[in-house]
């Protein structure tokens, strides 16, 4: 029994990775949609959430019944607690990535501004990183601070606030003003990819220590206006 | 802020005992026992607190049974076995030479894992220890607060002459309940209680020894470590030492709060032996 239990646990953990990768594939995807202003990437971006998903429902699905059958507790509690949630955060994620397409056929067509383009690709690139980050930190089960992750955090909320200032720039034509509205939702969608990949970090911290911290403190953050 | 404060207070889950609030009742220090020259647990250190239950759990052979003996004395009646260190109850050396072991029992009572009614009626089983003590005074009125205490009395308030041999088994287990606190003890020691009963009986007597804790102080010893989780504020875990001779003892290896052996115990043998992955 020990056995089977043992091997369900890890296949489990087999299936979060490979969702991991699924969704770092999502953001890339909507980096390049955003970049090429392509249709039919975006379209295919769309589709390829099922992929996703159906990894998402095998783990909602399936944890309940382990809960029911092993009554995991102490580090295996804490175990099976960190893929449930960390399994939430990246379909969250793919959501945004999904919305991040759907913006872009909106805005097709649209005049587009490259500074702002660069502004989005740049914390894109960002949240990949973190979200790699937070996921390593969890399958090494060697999470040792949550420095580097809040670290990281910060360009983001920066390029936030930077491209939001450019975007005012922009001026009064009607067209250029609703590319800008639509990119400011993109931005705000990359922003919360990363406040997913901190909350993904801070299970990883959870599992190891076996007490629950909050690396930033959203309601007293500072860093953003 | 204060409506928020509160709030959160309320749907607070799971709240650990308060630390502060903690009374010991029982001090055990350096505490060994011997059976002949074979020691059985060794160095025990620990504090069991008043009105809270502990859970008492570990493999086979570690001395979980061995140690909740201990605590009423019941260890007196192996004539091998030989306690060294100190064990205090209520700040009163247990085992000084002033202290009588049968006023120790009635103080300190003890529900073992097969129910055990005596061949007698129902009454009179609650009844027995309190005519041995003497205690004739309003002895219908005692039977029944203990059969109520024991959530006993309205299963049998009609039959109370019949035999309890004819009480089915998780009724049995409640009626030695029923008798360890008809002579109004202190702490009730209960070693297995529910192990050889099926999970109704079983729910029924966790949810009793949630009652009791109102009024009792209760330790358990269990091998069923769901039970532990579910009833348990404090849980010690016993585990097994073994000397270079190869022989082996009982050591107390972790002790805390339930929550905390369940969902983050300190020691590697404690998260081993919850998980199942040895012992």
């Amino acid at each position: 029994m020990r056995d089977l239990y043992t091997s369900e646990l890890e296949e489990l953990e087999g299936i979060l990775r490979e969702e991991g990768k699924l969704v770092d594939r999502a953001i890339r995807g909507a980096l390049n949609v955003l970049a090429r202003d392509d249709l039919e990437l975006a379209d295919e971006l769309i589709a390829f959430d099922d992929e996703i998903d159906s990894r998402y429902l095998t783990i909602e699905q399936r944890i309940p019944s382990l809960l029911a059958r092993q009554t995991p507790v102490a580090g295996e509690l804490r175990l099976v607690l960190a893929i449930l949630y960390i399994n939430l955060h990246l379909e969250r994620v793919a959501d945004y990535c999904v919305t991040v397409a759907k913006l872009a056929k909106l805005a097709h067509g649209l005049p587009r501004d490259a500074g702002v383009l660069e502004a989005l690709e740049e914390m894109g690139e960002r949240c990949r990183e973190m979200l790699d980050t937070g996921l390593e930190y969890f399958y090494a089960r060697d999470f040792t601070d949550s420095q580097a992750l809040i670290d990281m955090d910060r360009p983001i909320d920066r390029a936030n606030r930077k491209l939001i200032d450019r975007l005012i720039a922009l001026g009064p034509d009607e067209p250029q003003r609703e590319w800008a509205m639509r990119m400011m939702l993109v931005s705000r969608c990359l922003e919360r990819v990363g406040d997913h990949a901190v909350d993904i970090g801070e299970q990883a911290a959870y599992l190891v220590r076996g007490r629950f911290e909050e690396f930033t403190d959203a309601s007293h953050k500072t860093n953003i206006k | 802020m204060e409506t928020i404060r509160t709030k959160i207070e309320i749907s607070g889950v799971a709240t650990p005992p308060d630390a502060r609030a903690r009374e010991a009742v029982f001090e055990a220090r350096g505490v060994s026992v011997f059976y002949g020259d074979q020691r059985a647990i060794d160095d025990v250190d620990i504090d069991i607190y008043r009105r809270l239950i502990t859970a008492i759990i570990g493999p086979s052979g570690c001395g979980k049974s061995t140690f909740i003996r201990t605590l009423n004395r019941m260890t007196d009646l192996v004539p091998s076995a030989r306690l060294t260190g100190e064990l205090r109850y209520r700040g009163i050396d247990l085992y000084g030479p002033k202290v009588d072991p049968v006023e120790v029992r009635r103080r300190i009572g003890m529900v073992f894992q097969k129910p055990n009614p005596f061949p007698k009626s129902i009454y009179d089983n609650v009844a027995y220890g309190l005519r041995i003590l003497g205690l004739k005074k309003d002895l219908d009125g005692r039977v029944e607060k203990a059969l109520r205490a024991a959530a006993l009395w309205d299963e049998v308030k009609d039959r109370l002459r019949d035999s309890a041999l004819g009480l089915s088994g998780g009724q049995q287990q409640r009626l030695c309940i029923a008798r360890a606190i008809a002579v109004e003890p202190e702490v009730i020691l209960l070693d297995e209680p529910a192990s050889a009963l099926d999970p109704i009986a079983t729910s029924a007597i966790e949810d009793l020894m949630h009652e009791l804790k109102r009024d009792y102080t209760l330790v358990i010893v269990t091998h069923n470590m769901q039970q532990a989780a579910r009833v348990a504020d404090m849980t010690a875990f016993f585990g097994l030492d073994v000397s270079p001779d190869g022989s082996r003892q009982g050591v107390l290896v972790e002790y805390d709060e339930t929550e905390k052996i369940f969902t983050n115990p300190s020691d590697k043998r404690t998260e081993g032996y919850v998980t199942g992955r040895f012992g």
